[in-house]
């Protein structure tokens, strides 16, 4: 190795603080006087960088120092508030993402698709028959003078329309009328019109024995006069 | 150190006597704290600043910091190593300022001679070579740089160092080599 791979070698053990060389470093000092001379050199370049950087940092602290900060604690009042908010703050971010989270809970997917109060109808016969927007539940009352293929015009594939439609018969058309007019006061038999039939199967249903608690059993006699 | 509280039977601890009490127990622990880590923010900061009267300034605003924010830090170590980031930051600023401030005036019709000259103790100080190593230790990187601070400062050890700036042992060592040899690089 030359003279410059052996520099090289103590100065990193310098820089690293190691205590002692590697034994070919040792053992090239004691042959080269030029590098010796080079470590003695390193070795006060790095005794002097270590007493300047404690001169740097270890100056007596001001005796001043602590009560003045002590003072300005005292000045600027207890930092409570502070604490408190941010205590408060988080109670109030918690209690958020609670009521955020029960809200979204609750909100199952029944009543997401629950009825509007107000349900359309549209008249297949009728020309002008307004567009319904998917969302909304469309009954279609039949016509007595459709032909079969305006029937098919309805019920074509192309119509993107994911609510549910209802066929009502021409002389049913009146009743049917009155009853989805009155459905917005009859909330609950629109909801069991349109929410799906549950899955559970039907099981028997069991009727409790007639029970008669007293028997007055009188004379036939005395009953007929 | 565990505190015990008198109660009057059938009462419990609650409502204002409660606030009062986390209140006073939380003034102790700040002042524990004050006592421990207030001259190592007046060092960090004397490191950057080389001037005792901006320092204590600097070491002053820090630790009112803290005191501010002491409802998260009062876990001892948490608290050291908080410190010493800020008052380290805050002393940067500080001698940026200033050294905008020189710019501006050396860029003026001529510079004013400063208003008081060097104590005794200053010129004993700054030698020549104090002088190139501070400019020196002004190139680093600023994390090399409290490494070195931090590990000069009487009574730390390279694992309080480790602990104080949250990070591994191996790190501090690795920094603290670069940071010496960049210096004697720059000062050979």
């Amino acid at each position: 190795m030359s003279c410059e791979g052996y520099r090289d070698k103590l100065i990193v053990a310098l820089a690293s603080g190691a205590g002692s060389l590697d034994g070919d470093v040792a053992t090239h000092l004691g042959t080269c006087a030029a590098c010796e001379k080079f470590y003695e050199a390193q070795v006060n370049l790095f005794g002097a960088i270590d007493s300047g950087l404690r001169a740097m940092v270890n100056e007596a602290v001001p005796a001043s120092l602590l009560p003045r900060v002590r003072a300005r604690v005292a000045e600027a009042g207890t930092p409570h508030g502070a604490w408190g908010f941010s205590w408060g703050f988080e109670a109030v971010a918690v209690a958020a993402v609670l009521l955020i989270s029960v809200g979204l809970l609750k909100q199952s997917p029944d009543s997401r698709n629950k009825v509007n109060d107000r349900i359309p109808v549209v008249f297949q016969g009728a020309r002008d028959a307004k567009e319904v927007t998917p969302e909304q539940p469309r009954v279609i009352a039949a016509g007595p003078k459709l032909s079969s293929s305006e029937v098919k015009m309805v019920a074509a594939p192309s119509v993107r329309v994911t609510a549910p439609e209802v066929l009502v018969l021409a002389e049913e058309r009146a009743a049917f009328e009155k009853f989805v007019k009155n459905l917005p006061e009859e909330r609950e038999v629109a909801v069991a019109f349109t929410r799906p039939a549950t899955d559970a199967k039907d099981e028997g249903v069991e009727i409790a024995l007639l029970q008669i608690d007293e028997l007055d059993v009188k004379p036939l006699e005395s009953a007929n006069r | 150190m565990r505190e015990l509280v008198l109660i009057q039977p059938g009462r419990t601890l609650e409502g204002p006597t409660a606030r009062e009490h986390e209140r006073a127990r939380a003034d102790r622990e700040f002042e524990e704290r004050l006592t421990e880590c207030g001259p190592l923010a007046f060092r960090v900061a004397y490191g950057v600043l080389r001037n005792a009267a901006d320092a204590e300034d600097v070491a002053q605003e820090a630790l009112l910091k803290a005191y501010r924010n002491f409802g998260r830090l009062r876990e001892p170590a948490r608290f050291r190593g908080w410190l010493v980031r800020i008052a380290f930051r805050m002393a940067l600023d500080r001698w940026r300022s200033v050294k905008r401030r020189e710019k501006r005036e050396t860029q003026g019709e001529q510079s004013e001679p400063r208003a008081a000259g060097p104590t005794v103790e200053e010129l004993a100080v700054s030698s020549e070579f104090q002088a190139r190593l501070e400019r020196a230790m002004e190139e680093l990187p600023e994390k090399f740089r409290l490494v070195l601070l931090l590990a000069a400062i009487e009574g730390y050890t390279l694992e309080e160092v480790s602990g104080m700036l949250g990070i591994p042992m191996g790190t501090v060592k690795s920094r603290l080599f670069f940071a010496r040899k960049k210096l004697a690089e720059k000062l050979r």
